[in-house]
């Protein structure tokens, strides 16, 4: 079996984690590379980007109907080749999103052929690693790196310094930890340092761009409508560093203390 | 597409229970149930009678919300202290695999060195074949079964599954449980029968341990038509080949075997092992078309449900089951007559030898009033 890469972006809600899977999945699929990319979310909106701007069946929405489901179901194809999946969920309030992420996962596993001949399989995955459901695509997608996106906004780093509390307890490395811009002062410095202090790196650092919002207005990445913006290669970039990422560690949590220094 | 289904409302035996008695017939010492104390009780509490160590982490409240991933991992180890097993299995139930459980962490850090069998089950699945299945996956996995029985057990689940969902207790939306036909009616219909000097075929057709008490229905049958001098009117069938099977399935055969020889017993046809109740009937179909095509009637006792009704067409039949709601199924089959074991399962764990069923009890208490009144036709 080839060398996959199986990651997981994690961050607070809100931050850009779809917006930027979306991109990377487009950078990466450009290079020739099969990508596939799966929303775990259950306002399943990590693909919407890679297919202007339409939305797909969900794993969990077809289960629902007791209908017998077969891969292509499931399995749409996006802007150039990539493989897109979304899990679905229960209506806000109702059920169990969290179970839903493992019975979804387990039915993709069982009927996906396609997520076996992938060379990047991307899990998108709600904001905070709420309840056991939400390490799902960890524990049974295989997940063998993770990602987390942050920015230097106090509120954004505390969700993903708690985030690599869940990734140590569970004992999954840290690949890396992304900033997407929000344009606050000394923002590449704090998050760099925060990086650090995990014990990991930062590897990429994304402006905020009026762009990204204009591209996903009209349903498309930047890669796909503005493949010539400045930003368009900092996606790139990114997707380049992740395909060749071979560290990753344990990340060791900040307290409390130290997180509300940092950002001081 | 949508997939047929009919939603069954009555209560029916679960995937996680499925899973413990398989274990059970795995051999397995210890079964750990990760969830609330009182889950699969009833079931827990007969398979410590059948020489299994059940014992719960018992998640309450907290352990629902917090996890018990740590109770579990020390429950491993806990008991494999106090019970020095040769292999142990943990198993999932609904409320520990709804909050995404890793079996498998906590069976990493307990760090045994016996097999130990994970089974993600919970209580929620359609067919509780399921938990069967998942338990066999499982053990191939560790290693405790071949690939070849895996693929075997496979087969003949997938039958069973088509069996309850056709003519069993999955067939009906609602079936009411029905104590059956009064068992001492039932009892002189056989008499008559073999009093008219009519031929009949004797199956036990049994689900592994049941046959302990299904093969008393065909001592008795047999101790009557000795009594009346026609034994050679009757041919015995039973599905206890002793080469198929877990090992634990085919002492079962054996234990049941020699039981049969002890009491003079000739089985004219085996039908299958102890755990091919569900495909049984193509073996009772073959010994029928070339040798008992002719006969007159047929008692069968077990899963009566499973010998398809064509194969046994033309002769008047009595069933014999355990299944309370099997009752009205075994009738729309076109049984005349269907007498229930209550309670069969539970006196058959932990035994070695056949033990009396009531049908049998009662075939003899009327074998008595046969033989006494005999004598009183002999002093007239
Ligand atoms: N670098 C950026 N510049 C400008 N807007 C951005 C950028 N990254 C994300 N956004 C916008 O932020 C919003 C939230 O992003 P989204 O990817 O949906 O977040 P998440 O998936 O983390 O909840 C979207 O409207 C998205 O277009
Ligand atoms: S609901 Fe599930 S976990 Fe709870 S007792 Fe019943 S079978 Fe066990
Ligand atoms: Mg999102």
């Amino acid at each position: 079996m080839k060398d996959k890469k199986i990651i997981a972006i994690y961050g607070k809600g809100g931050i850009g984690k779809s917006s930027t899977a979306s991109n990377i999945a487009a950078a990466c699929a450009d290079e020739g590379y099969k990508v596939m990319i799966i929303g775990c979310d259950p306002k399943s909106d990590s693909s919407i980007n890679l297919l202007g701007g339409q939305r797909i069946p969900t794993i969990l929405g077809l289960l629902r109907e007791s209908v017998d489901i077969q891969e292509e179901d499931i399995v749409f194809e996006g802007y150039n080749g990539v493989k897109c999946v979304e899990v679905g969920g229960p209506e806000p309030g109702i059920g169990c999103a969290g179970r839903g992420i493992i019975v979804a996962i387990q039915k993709l596993k069982s009927l996906s052929k396609a997520h076996l001949e992938m060379d990047l399989i991307i899990y998108d995955v709600p904001g905070d690693i709420v309840c056991g459901g939400f390490v799902a695509p960890i524990k049974k997608g295989f997940v063998n790196e993770a990602y987390v996106l942050t920015s230097g906004e106090y509120m954004p780093l505390y969700a993903a310094n708690n985030i690599c509390r869940g990734l140590k307890k569970i004992n999954t490395p840290l690949s890396g930890v992304i900033c997407n811009s929000r344009d606050v002062s000394r923002e590449r410095e704090i998050v760099e340092k925060f990086a650090e202090e995990l014990g990991s790196e930062l590897i990429a650092f994304i402006p905020k761009e009026q762009i990204v919002q204009d591209c996903e207005r009209e349903g498309f990445s930047v890669i796909e409508k503005e493949p010539e913006s400045d930003i368009a290669d900092v996606y790139r970039e990114l997707a380049r560093k992740i395909m060749s990422q071979k560290k990753a560690s344990n990340p060791d949590p900040m307290d409390d203390e130290q997180l509300r220094s940092l950002t001081r | 597409m949508k997939t047929d289904k009919i939603s069954i409302i009555h209560p029916r035996p679960s995937s996680i229970v499925a899973a413990l008695y398989t274990l059970r017939d795995l051999d397995v010492d210890v079964a750990i149930l990760h969830g609330p104390a009182g889950c699969s009780f009833k079931h827990a509490r007969l398979l410590e009678e059948d020489g299994v160590h059940v014992l719960t982490t018992a998640l309450d409240e907290n352990g629902f919300v917090f996890g018990g991933h740590d109770e579990l991992v020390s429950l491993i180890k806990k008991a494999a202290d106090m019970f020095n097993p040769d292999s142990m299995a943990v198993v999932g139930t609904c409320a520990s695999m709804i909050i995404g459980e890793e079996l498998h962490d906590a069976v990493e850090e307990a760090g045994l060195n016996i097999p130990v069998i994970e089974v993600e089950v919970h209580a929620g699945y359609r067919d509780n074949t399921k938990g069967v299945l998942m338990a066999l996956e499982s053990a191939a996995d560790a290693g405790l079964i071949s690939d070849t029985e895996y693929q075997r057990q496979s087969i003949i689940l997938k039958k069973a599954t088509e069996i309850e969902k056709k003519h069993g207790a999955a067939s009906k939306s609602y079936l009411a449980p029905s104590r059956g036909d009064v068992k001492y009616s039932v009892a002189k219909r056989v008499m008559d029968l073999l009093k008219e000097d009519k031929k009949g075929i004797i199956i036990m057709n049994a689900k592994k341990e049941t046959g302990y008490m299904f093969a008393d229905v065909i001592l008795a049958v047999n101790e009557i038509a000795e009594e009346m001098k026609v034994r050679s009117n009757i041919v015995n069938m039973a599905n206890i080949d002793q080469t198929l099977g877990l090992p634990r399935v085919r002492t079962h055969a054996r234990n049941i075997m020699s039981d049969f020889k002890e009491f003079g017993i000739e089985i004219h046809e085996i039908i299958g092992g102890m755990d091919e109740y569900a495909i049984a009937g193509e073996y009772v179909r073959k010994a029928i078309q070339e040798k008992y095509s002719d006969y007159d009637f047929a008692i069968i006792a077990g899963v009566p449900h499973a010998i398809p009704a064509d194969v046994i067409s033309g002769m008047e039949i009595i069933s014999v089951t355990n299944g309370p709601r099997q009752v009205l199924p075994l009738k729309e089959m076109g049984h005349e007559h269907v007498v229930v074991e209550i309670d069969l399962h539970p006196r058959t764990l932990g035994v070695s030898s056949i033990v009396e069923s009531e049908f049998g009890a009662t075939l003899r208490e009327i074998k008595k009033e046969l033989h006494s009144q005999k004598n009183e036709e002999f002093a007239a």
